[in-house]
């Protein structure tokens, strides 16, 4: 049993939510037979696919400009934080992942913007020291959600170049 | 004829979304986007759009200071991502409140209030309403982006904000955009009653009365005087 978790573990380092044996299973499958049942495009499992599918009311070339500009948003945006991060303004460093956390809503990561939130509030409260351990893992799940939306905006621009 | 507006906000995402959909409504004429509020302000002083999408965040001013320095009463509908705000926006007298990332269905219903126009899908060919829930101990609210389910007895009390409703509850606060009228009759029941033109109180949950004030677990909430008779009728008050 261990020895599937490390595999599963492995395979989805990239995820910050560890399976278990059960719930990949059903997840992944849940996944496949939605892909296998029809040929409209299915966002990446982490992504808040039913809000998507609201969004873009199936505007696959649209999703592929907003997936874009993201891509080519948020490094700027992002700088912006590391820079009052080191600086310690946090006031500055709330209203910088502010941004960010909108920016992360529309490419579909609801968890990565209620996380965003909550480091947003403990500006308010705590002091950089404090925030450390959380901005730690608020870097690593940017660059996981970075990643997971540099995939998908590749798959959405090969689907719409195939439609 | 097409309501004129512009757009403040200073994540591009954002204000192409707005665009795009003020574009798809054929509804709402964009005249300009400005990324913050002096450029806005700079821009209003000669013209007066019917309507102003309006961030709250940016950097620089806010928001709130772009409604403080107006010299007419455009239309206002604020865009945030953050729910906070609701309190503030229902102070400023705000027409309605749109919570980013929102979808065309919601900027459409946004767009039809300001317009005066009934809500989309609520024609001759809507759906007919359901049957009152006043049997069911739960109901469904839209807070934070998702349905949030609450159990009728944890409600103490529900006060209206404008064209959003609070509703508190022992441990959280939740605020949808509803109102005090919906709810009432969502609600149903003889756990809960008007008090008050902006509160609906749960009887079970009253510890004390003292003059025109009730109080439920710390909260202080006032009588009107037209429902003083009702509720001392329901509360078997001699």
């Amino acid at each position: 049993m261990d020895k599937y978790l490390i595999l599963i573990f492995g395979i989805y380092a990239g995820y910050t939510y560890i399976y278990t044996l059960n719930e990949f299973v059903i997840t992944k499958l849940q996944y496949l037979m939605k892909e296998i049942r029809s040929d409209q495009f299915v966002f990446h499992e982490r992504l808040n696919a039913t809000f998507l599918e609201e969004l873009f009311e199936g505007d696959t070339i649209y999703a592929e400009t907003v997936f874009e500009d993201f891509l080519r948003d948020l490094p700027a945006y992002w700088e912006k934080v590391q820079t009052s991060y080191q600086h310690k303004n946090l006031t500055l460093l709330g209203t910088n992942i502010h941004t960010c956390k909108t920016l992360f809503g529309y490419v579909g990561f609801t968890d990565l913007q209620e996380l965003c939130q909550e480091f947003e509030n403990k500006c308010a409260i705590h002091t950089a020291e404090e925030l450390q351990a959380d901005f730690a893992a608020l870097v690593r799940k940017k660059q996981e959600a970075q990643h997971i939306i540099e995939n998908e905006y590749n798959r959405l621009k090969r689907y719409n170049e195939g439609a | 004829m097409k309501t004129t507006c512009i757009i403040v906000e200073d994540i591009q995402i954002a204000a192409d979304f707005l665009k795009k959909f003020c574009e798809k409504s054929g509804l709402v004429d964009v005249k300009g986007h400005f990324l913050n509020v002096p450029d806005a302000l700079a821009f209003l002083d000669e013209h007066k759009p019917d309507l102003i999408f309006l961030d709250v965040e940016m950097p620089g001013a806010n928001g709130f200071q772009l409604l403080d320095s107006l010299t007419y009463s455009p239309k206002i509908i604020l865009t945030t991502s953050k729910t906070e705000y609701a309190f503030d926006a229902f102070q400023y007298n705000v027409n309605d409140y749109l919570k980013k990332p929102f979808t065309y269905k919601r900027f459409l219903e946004s767009i039809h209030k300001v317009q005066g126009l009934p809500a989309p899908g609520t024609g001759p060919t809507a759906t007919p309403a359901p049957p009152p829930a006043s049997d069911i101990d739960f109901l469904f609210i839209k807070a934070d982006d998702k349905l949030v389910r609450i159990k009728k007895d944890d409600i103490l009390f529900m006060e209206s904000m404008r064209d959003y409703v609070k509703f508190v509850t022992p441990g959280k606060t939740y605020i949808t955009y509803s109102t005090l009228k919906n709810m009432e009759e969502k609600l149903g029941g003889p756990s809960f009653i008007k008090v008050h033109r902006s509160y609906i109180i749960n009887i079970n949950k009253i510890d004390d009365i003292r003059g025109n004030t009730i109080y439920v677990q710390g909260n202080a909430i006032p009588v009107g005087k037209g429902h003083k008779e009702e509720l001392a009728a329901r509360l078997n008050i001699q």
